[in-house]
């Protein structure tokens, strides 16, 4: 009786082990037909104006913006526009298309109705773009003749504003007229007609995106494979099994898994510029006089306490730790070298005043009223998206050098939904919290974050509010310049934030199968630039 | 016919110590042995029994293997998490956050399952059918949904993870509770007390409440394995206990990226949560099959 | 007896409704969508366009109303998070997955747990009953997503004999499957076990024996038939163990099933998902109760009347 339950047992098991038998994983690139990107996963919907970067990813391959960016400069480069203008006072921005450009699925060519078509889909009421709070004040969007464009705003758009939303913001697709005239936006949602090296293949929503290679678009370069797929695998420890298993070729991977993913023979690449900063922002720093919400009793109010904090982290151990040395340090938040105001002379006035001393962090926390029997007390609010895996990490870390000078911070996991209402509604002056933000003009940063207009509040107060309603009066770029700079300084000199390090974006490839990719990272989707990846041969 | 046996004893075999292991034997040795040891021990004696602190490390002794790999040291037998903490040390202080959470969940729970249930079958009628809905409506409620949503509005905490608990928790006393006392109610000694002019909330607790002991420690203590099981799916979806406490679950959640590399920071969390919730599955086993026979189906 | 399944159906959908209350409230004190959707760029005055748009600006019991009179006609309104698809429609889109999930993982639990819970009753107090009793209790100790992400490492990268994640063939279903299954070999097999223990004492399996009807036969035929019964009654809690189950087990795998939509609608706060998700789950379970007591009564006419 019981011998045949156990033969039984054992021959179910012996089946079973039959019928999962293995399959063979192609290994090299005369086999890969269609090149798997693993992703940690985006919101997913064809309708562009709703979706933020850099969940932009998706639209990368077949929906291309008027300018392009240079793989390694990052530069504005003629796309689907060729050349372009403005006038004097920066009011009217004038696009020349390029011309035979033909839409995906047989939609026909790309004219200037198409622009107009794009930018009224920018606009629409339940559009969240990135700028549309800069399209809607277009007064006019004339399609001159075919293939020229013109915008007319009732302010002046810089140079960087404007190049920020007509390529790296992702905002304006070029989309078919034609096809949304037919179709309406069911079309859209269904089988998107763009311009770009790939078409939309279809997806499957929690799944995957496919693409299709086009074979006839307008820069004439032949893509070395058919299909492109995006995957979505939020697990980090899946993506990793998916790359090793050669189930997946591309994998973006946390910093953490990189040692590990190289030491087993994954090839990395790195995007040629920074695309993301991380900082940690401390709330209820609202000083503009009379401000209603403020509280000087509040933690970070006090500028002794902001200092403390700021010295009393060892970046560059976090630096070689938590990111395994693979990011720079940020002099302050938001500023990069070619960003409007950069000052030279902040790298040597970020060693004077944000050095490691938790010594001196000590002393100043005396000075500022705390001490031993009365604890700086505070919370780090810490959460993830899917590919920003590093907020706990940093949190963790974080609480670990305040307690090493007396500070009590309690670490919490939120949601980042959370945490954005906590902040919007002037209700943050107890936590902290890491976020880590992609690479924008300074001016539009300064709005965002230093200035009352904007909705995120991080740091306000009379100066920054007096000279950045200047800068958005000037036209003058040396006059803004001036300003901007003046603008760096003062968050610096402040302790606004606790600026911590910009990073690239690094994705791991098998080196089986991709052989070279050059691209810029800060483009809408992070990785862009799918048709210049060369296969092994 | 009583069969007779006859065991040659060994010289060194004392009779009463051949007795005392008989009797000993049976209890439930190893689940008991093992529940000591993984977690009342260390839940209680953490202090003392931890080699380092729970909730400081040292960035420059992140991930350290434990010590019978190359790069470990005996300074941290288990290893060390993402942060330079000691695993050991965590695992040891997340005994205690489980068995907190769990002891205060489930009793809590208990009492007022245990109240409702009891006032539910004694009165009958109409409290019966209200108070049986709720329990309906609780046990349909998709708990670790619920959690999800109620940690994304007032945030993770201690709380608010003992709250989602007794929510799940209570009903199932209740409904246990109820079935006994309908048994009871219709018994002779019942009637007695009654004609005696005993009050009902005397009557509840004196008279019904000791017959159902048995069966609510049978239950209670299969629902600690379950709560802790729970608590740590809630910290895995990261809507658990707050980041702080060194909760198991949280551990597991915190490593599950490391599996590759350091997968010492998700094993030792998971394999304490594993032993933990077996032996009190063990013990709940044996309870249930010398306490009532009839629990059969919980 | 109609009326007690009038009652009945009745309660059931007093049930329901007492649930999306519970979830509407919650769910909108959770926070904000928009929060979600907009980026940083966004000032105050798109956060108030915004919640026009979406009707989140109306104070809470008019929303409610709105919901529950949309729900009637089946309309649970859009999701907020994928733009352009209704919550309903990516409920039956995902559903079917988490279907076959939660399906196999039942095939594979019950095809464990019955002939681990015959041979337990069988070999009752031997080893193997010891043995079957911990590899069930087993089950029921292992942390799910631990398991997962166990089996994921050693079978699908070490081993590479399975894949890892996402939705394909059969070979996908079997990782995610024995994660979400093995939990309910316990409960089938403890049900098992007590039920055939129970009829092989009775009196006509007695009389089988006397007839010289072989061991076997006497067990698989008549002891098993009518122990099969006896899982049937815990029916409705494993139908809804394995949902709640299919939440973690769908995170860890990526499985794009109902579970991981729901979890991924709570961070994005999407209410209208979360809602129409948790009134379904609810309504599953509550469903199948419903059928549990009915069939009880029909057997049982006693329970009519209580």
């Amino acid at each position: 009786m019981k011998a045949r339950l156990c033969s039984l047992f054992a021959g179910l098991l012996m089946a079973a082990v039959a019928v999962i038998g293995t399959v063979p994983i192609p290994a090299s690139a005369a086999q890969v037909k269609r090149l798997i990107f693993a992703s940690a996963g985006f919101h997913e919907s064809n309708r562009f104006w709703t979706i933020a970067r850099p969940d932009h990813l998706q639209f990368e391959p077949f929906w291309e913006t008027l300018l392009g960016m240079d793989p390694k400069t990052g530069d504005p480069i003629p796309a689907l526009a060729t050349k372009w203008e403005h006038s004097p006072d920066f009011k009217e921005w004038t696009f020349h298309l390029r011309k035979g450009v033909q839409f995906h699925f047989g939609y026909g060519e790309m004219t200037s109705a198409d622009v107009v078509h794009a930018h009224s889909l920018l606009i629409r009421k339940d559009s969240t773009a990135t700028l549309r709070a800069m399209w809607v004040t277009a007064e006019e969007v004339k399609p001159v003749d075919k293939y020229t464009v013109v915008f007319r705003f009732k302010n002046p758009i810089m140079p960087p504003s404007m190049m920020f939303a007509v390529q790296r913001s992702g905002d304006l697709r070029i989309t078919s007229k034609a096809q949304w005239d037919k179709e309406g936006v069911e079309g859209l949602d269904k089988r998107p007609a763009g311009t770009g090296p790939f078409m939309y293949g279809g997806r499957q929503t929690g799944l995957n995106i496919v693409f299709k290679r086009n074979d006839k678009h307008w820069s004439g370069n032949k893509v070395d494979y058919e299909e492109l797929e995006f995957r979505i695998a939020r697990e980090e420890a899946t993506r990793l099994a998916l790359l090793l298993s050669g189930d997946v070729h591309i994998a973006d991977l946390p910093r953490e898994l990189h040692k590990d993913a190289l030491a087993r023979g994954l090839k990395r690449f790195q995007s040629s510029l920074a695309v993301d900063w991380v900082s940690v922002y401390m709330g209820g720093q609202w000083y503009i006089t009379g401000h209603k919400h403020f509280d000087p009793k509040a933690p970070f109010a006090n500028k002794k306490v902001r200092q403390a904090l700021n010295i009393a982290i060892n970046r560059d151990e976090m630096l070689k730790t938590v990111f395994a040395g693979r990011a720079e340090l940020a002099y302050l938040s938001l500023w990069v070298p070619a960003s409007e105001g950069w000052n030279p002379k902040w790298q040597s006035k970020f060693k004077e005043l944000y050095a490691y001393n938790p010594e001196k962090a000590k002393q100043l926390l005396k000075e500022a009223g705390y001490g031993p029997g009365n604890p700086l007390t505070f919370e780090i609010w810490a959460f993830t998206e899917p590919g920003e895996s590093e907020g706990p990490a940093i949190a963790d870390a974080l609480a670990i050098y305040f307690k090493n000078v007396g500070v009590n911070a309690q670490v919490q996991m939120q949601d980042w939904a959370k945490i954005r209402t906590t902040y919007r509604k002037y209700q943050s002056k107890n936590i902290m919290w890491p976020n880590i933000i992609g690479w924008r003009p300074a001016d539009n940063g300064v709005r965002n974050f230093y200035y009352s207009k904007g909705a995120n509040h991080h740091y306000e107060d009379d100066f920054l509010e007096k000279t950045f309603g200047e800068v958005l009066k000037s036209n003058d770029a040396k006059q803004r310049n001036e300003l901007m700079r003046a603008i760096g300084d003062h968050i610096q000199a402040e302790y606004a934030d606790i600026p911590l390090f910009w990073f690239r974006n690094e994705v791991f490839t098998n080196p089986k199968v991709v052989g070279s990719w050059v691209y810029p990272g800060p483009a809408a989707g992070r990785s862009s630039h799918f048709e210049l990846i060369k296969l092994v041969k | 016919m009583p069969q007779l046996t006859t065991r040659i004893l060994p010289w060194y075999a004392v009779p009463w110590v051949i007795d005392g292991w008989q009797k000993v034997k049976r209890y439930p040795l190893i689940p008991l042995a093992l529940l000591l040891f993984v977690m009342v021990i260390p839940a209680i004696f953490a202090p003392w029994v931890a080699p380092h602190d729970a909730f400081l490390g040292s960035l420059s002794d992140r991930l350290q293997p434990p010590v019978w790999q190359s790069g470990g040291t005996s300074e941290h037998l288990l290893g060390t998490d993402k942060l330079g903490r000691d695993m050991l040390s965590r695992i040891i202080y997340g005994a205690r956050v489980s068995l907190t959470v769990s002891l205060i969940a489930i009793f809590v729970g208990g009492i007022i399952g245990t109240a409702l249930g009891l006032i539910s079958g004694y009165f009958g009628g109409r409290t019966d059918s209200v108070i049986m809905r709720l329990v309906d409506i609780s046990l349909a409620l998709p708990t670790i949904l619920l959690a999800l949503v109620l940690v994304a509005a007032v945030g993770p905490s201690f709380g608010t993870v003992i709250t989602v608990l007794i929510v799940l928790l209570w009903a199932r006393y209740a409904r246990l509770v109820r079935g006994e006392t309908l048994a009871i109610k219709e018994l002779d000694f019942i009637a007695r007390a009654r004609v005696a002019g005993a009050s009902h909330t005397r009557i509840m607790f004196r008279y019904m409440f000791p017959n159902v002991v048995n069966s609510l420690i049978v239950l209670a203590t299969l629902q600690v394995g379950y709560v802790i099981l729970f608590e740590s799916a809630l910290s895995f979806l990261g809507a658990g206990l707050p980041r702080a406490e060194p909760a198991w679950g949280v551990m597991v959640a915190d490593g599950r990226e490391l599996i590759v590399t350091a997968w010492w920071v998700s094993m030792f969390p998971g394999l304490a949560i594993m032993l933990t919730v077996l032996s009190l599955n063990l013990l709940g086993d044996w309870l249930r099959d010398h306490l009532d026979p009839k629990l059969r189906n919980l | 007896m109609q009326r007690f399944i009038a009652i009945r159906v009745l309660q059931s959908l007093m049930a329901i409704l007492v649930m999306s209350m519970i979830v509407f409230g919650l769910a909108r004190l959770s926070g904000n969508p928009i929060d979600v959707m907009l980026p940083l760029e966004a000032e105050q005055a798109d956060y108030d366009r915004l919640s026009k748009h979406w009707g989140l600006d109306k104070p809470i019991t008019t929303q409610y109303f709105i919901f529950i009179k949309k729900a009637l006609q089946g309309d649970f309104g859009d999701s907020l998070k994928y733009q352009g698809k209704s919550a309903m429609s990516l409920v039956t889109e995902r559903l079917p997955a988490t279907l076959e999930l939660a399906g196999f993982a039942l095939l594979i639990s019950a095809i464990l747990a019955l002939p681990i819970g015959v041979l337990a009753a069988v070999a009752k107090g031997s080893s193997w009953d010891t043995a079957a009793k911990i590899i069930a209790l087993l089950g029921q100790s292992l942390p799910a997503f631990w398991l997962g992400i166990v089996l994921m490492w050693v079978f699908a990268v070490m081993l590479d004999w399975l894949p890892s994640s996402g939705r394909g063939g059969l070979r996908h279903l079997i990782l995610p499957a024995i994660t979400l299954g093995w939990f309910q070999v316990a409960v089938i097999m403890r049900l098992v076990r007590s039920s055939m223990l129970e009829v092989m004492d009775s009196e006509f399996v007695k009389l089988a024996r006397v007839k010289g009807i072989p061991e076997w036969k006497v067990i698989w035929k008549h002891c098993l038939r009518n122990a099969s019964i006896a899982p049937l009654t815990v029916f409705a809690i494993i139908a809804g163990s394995l949902l709640t189950g299919s939440v973690v087990t769908e995170t860890v795998f990526t499985w794009p099933g109902i579970g991981l939509l729901v979890v991924d609608a709570v961070r994005s706060r999407d209410f209208q998902v979360v809602q129409a998700v948790v009134i379904l789950f609810a309504g599953i379970f509550i469903l199948c109760n419903l059928l549990v007591d009915i069939l009880y009564a029909y057997l049982d006419p006693r329970i009519r009347y209580q």
